[in-house]
């Protein structure tokens, strides 16, 4: 349990080491669209290709 | 006996079934956010030099490998891992998902293959779908089956702290690559990612290769009792159907819509509607999720001891009673400035409601938009400028009023090739968002959250707070699902209900809430699709749905 604790504080203070480093980038989850912009966030909707609607499973 | 079992500690087998279970899911996770963090280089590199009709073709058959496969591998897998076992359905569904994943990153882009290079994208990515539809319900049946009775939740629990682990491995693996090869990333370096995809792939199949299948499945199938027809029995039956619907409404449903507000509409919410920068929302949201992570296990260990139903119930509950109260919060907290602004300054939106379009299609193209009230409100929808809706004469010309100035709207008119606006409207719909915008600026309408002003410490907690509640309904979700369904068919009975749940009801959250925000003007508007979602389970679920918690799953095989 300790050892799956550390690991997960390790790669987590990892991740929130490179996101403040550089971390414009989206974290919204799977697009289904064709994105051909870089707009993030950009509103569901506004084109086919900035479907903005994550989905899992 | 069961408390007997209860009381022991995991045993190494175990430890090694959740492992390798939970491997898959990470990379399932680790996907999904592939897909959403590099979206505007894959289209790019396969998709920009395609027409505008190729390109909605193919947003149509992305869209469905979203929202349409994933119910079918449900349905696929879910048939296949009750006829032949979990275990070798699911080293199938992984193997296809890794190995479609791994292709992306070597897929050959539109300037070398053409036509073919978004073709394969798009087969590769339905095939995905397919794949991640038997994922799930096979990781949650395999641990459950082998978890000891009274430790279910417990067990299962793991299995959905994976979403933050994939989230992280993801942010790491982009961030490094694009830090080291600075512009070479947008050019070949977004492959590195979805190669890299390999290295999970082979572990998770070295480790599943080695387990067994779960004792449930084996008992059944050495006593001949396995289903010959899963699907006409989930499906066709009614005493299973029944189930089948009471999982989906009852508590897929709500899980998934307080899990998409609690993630990815906070998200949504605080650099659209509270314009905070995309670091420092990333930044909040990913200390939210790390922090909330180990209340997974925290529940699902509760769940083993007060139920299941009760949690999940509870979280739609508080849900459906919080957020009116703490997404206007957040806003505040996250940006003062521009709720003054708000508060100071009046915008209407003065249309004949008859020529006002349905806005949130998550297909419609731009130039589906063409009266004078789609205009005006598409650019105060986009930019996220709350206004109030004013019935204007018949057939009269749109227009947007902020304080006392008043902005005429203009209509679109399509070009010959009716694939876009004519150069003449296109300057005119330019020229009447630039006005719109410069006036909506002068009154701080489109202020960015200014760090300063910020109340972070707010902020996070209010986020932290979502995720908590995400964690009461996803922590005993996969036990209450296994639970619910005999062994002969509960692979492909658990399976459809949580997809279409998390696909479906809460998939589709983004675009509909932004569909009402843009149609309403009111901020706070796509709330109310949780909230009625939410309380739809609560009430669904406190009246038909039983606890689960002390069934025994093998009572009825």
């Amino acid at each position: 349990m300790i050892k799956l604790i550390l690991g997960f504080i390790v790669i987590a203070g990892a991740a929130l080491y490179v996101l403040s480093k550089g971390g414009d980038i989206d974290m919204g989850g799977e697009k289904h669209g064709v994105e051909t912009s870089s707009s993030h966030s950009a509103p569901a909707a506004a084109t086919p290709a900035s479907a903005a609607s994550a989905t899992k499973h | 006996m069961a408390n007997a079992q209860a009381a022991r500690p995991m045993t190494a087998e175990e430890k090694k079934v959740i492992f390798a279970s939970s491997l898959g899911t990470v990379f399932e996770w680790y996907d999904f956010y592939l897909y959403g963090s590099l979206a505007a280089i894959i289209g790019k590199q396969f998709f920009s030099g395609l027409d505008p009709s190729a390109q909605y073709i193919f947003a149509l058959l992305a869209f469905a490998a979203g929202f349409l496969v994933r119910p079918f591998g449900a349905i696929f897998f879910g048939r296949l891992g009750d006829m032949i076992g979990r275990k070798y359905t699911f080293l199938v569904t992984i193997l296809i998902m890794g190995l479609s994943t791994f292709i992306v990153g070597c897929l050959p882009n539109y300037a070398s293959i053409g036509i073919a290079a978004p073709v394969i994208l798009i087969a590769l990515r339905l095939l995905q779908g397919l794949a991640l539809g038997g994922e799930y319900g096979g990781a949650a049946t395999y641990v459950a089956e082998h978890a000891p009775m009274g430790k279910r939740g417990a067990y299962t629990s793991w299995i959905q702290t994976t979403a933050t682990l994939g989230l992280m491995i993801s942010l790491i693996v982009i961030l490094v690559c694009r830090q080291a090869l600075g512009a070479d990333f947008d050019v070949w370096g977004w492959r590195i990612p979805f190669l890299v995809s390999l290295i999970l792939l082979g572990i998770s199949v070295w480790i599943r290769l080695s387990l067994n299948e779960s004792p449930a499945f084996q008992k059944m199938k050495a006593e001949g009792k396995t289903s010959k027809s899963p699907l006409s029995e989930s499906f066709g039956q009614w005493k299973n159907l029944k189930i089948v619907i009471l999982a989906l409404l009852g508590l897929t449903a709500g899980q998934a819509v307080v899990w998409y507000s609690g993630q990815f509409y906070a998200l949504f919410f605080l650099t659209t509607i509270a314009k905070v920068d995309n670091v420092t929302a990333n930044l909040l949201i990913a200390a939210s999720l790390i922090i909330g992570t180990p209340f997974f296990i925290f529940f699902g260990v509760l769940s083993d001891k007060i139920g299941r139903k009760v949690i999940i119930m509870a979280g739609c509950l508080i849900a459906a009673l919080s957020y009116f109260t703490v997404f206007p919060m957040m806003l505040t907290a996250a940006n003062p400035g521009l709720v003054k602004a708000q508060q100071a300054t009046a915008v209407t939106v003065t249309a004949d409601p008859t020529t006002c379009s349905f806005q949130g299609s998550p297909i419609a193209r731009e130039i589906d938009f063409t009266s004078s009230c789609d205009q005006a409100k598409r650019v105060l929808a986009q930019n996220f400028i709350p206004y109030k809706n004013v019935i204007g004469a018949t057939g009269s010309t749109a227009i947007v009023k902020i304080g006392d100035k008043e902005i005429p709207s203009v209509g679109g008119t399509l070009n010959d090739a009716k694939n876009g606006f004519s150069k003449e409207s296109a300057a005119a719909i330019a020229d009447f968002k630039k006005a719109v915008l410069a006036e909506a600026k002068d009154k701080g309408l489109t202020a960015k959250a200014d760090d300063a002003a910020m109340n972070k410490g707010m902020v996070l907690a209010i986020l932290v707070f979502l995720v908590i509640l995400v964690t009461m309904v996803y922590g005993p979700i996969a036990a209450m699902l296994v639970e619910m369904f005999p062994t002969r068919i509960r692979y492909t009975s658990m399976s459809l209900p949580y997809h279409i749940g998390n696909g479906w009801f809460g998939g589709l959250l983004p675009p509909i809430a932004f569909a009402m925000v843009a149609t309403t003007g009111d901020i706070f508007y796509g709330l109310w699709y949780p909230v009625i979602v939410a309380a739809g389970t609560f009430v669904i679920g406190m009246l038909f749905v039983k606890e689960t918690k002390d069934v025994d799953i093998y009572a009825n095989d």
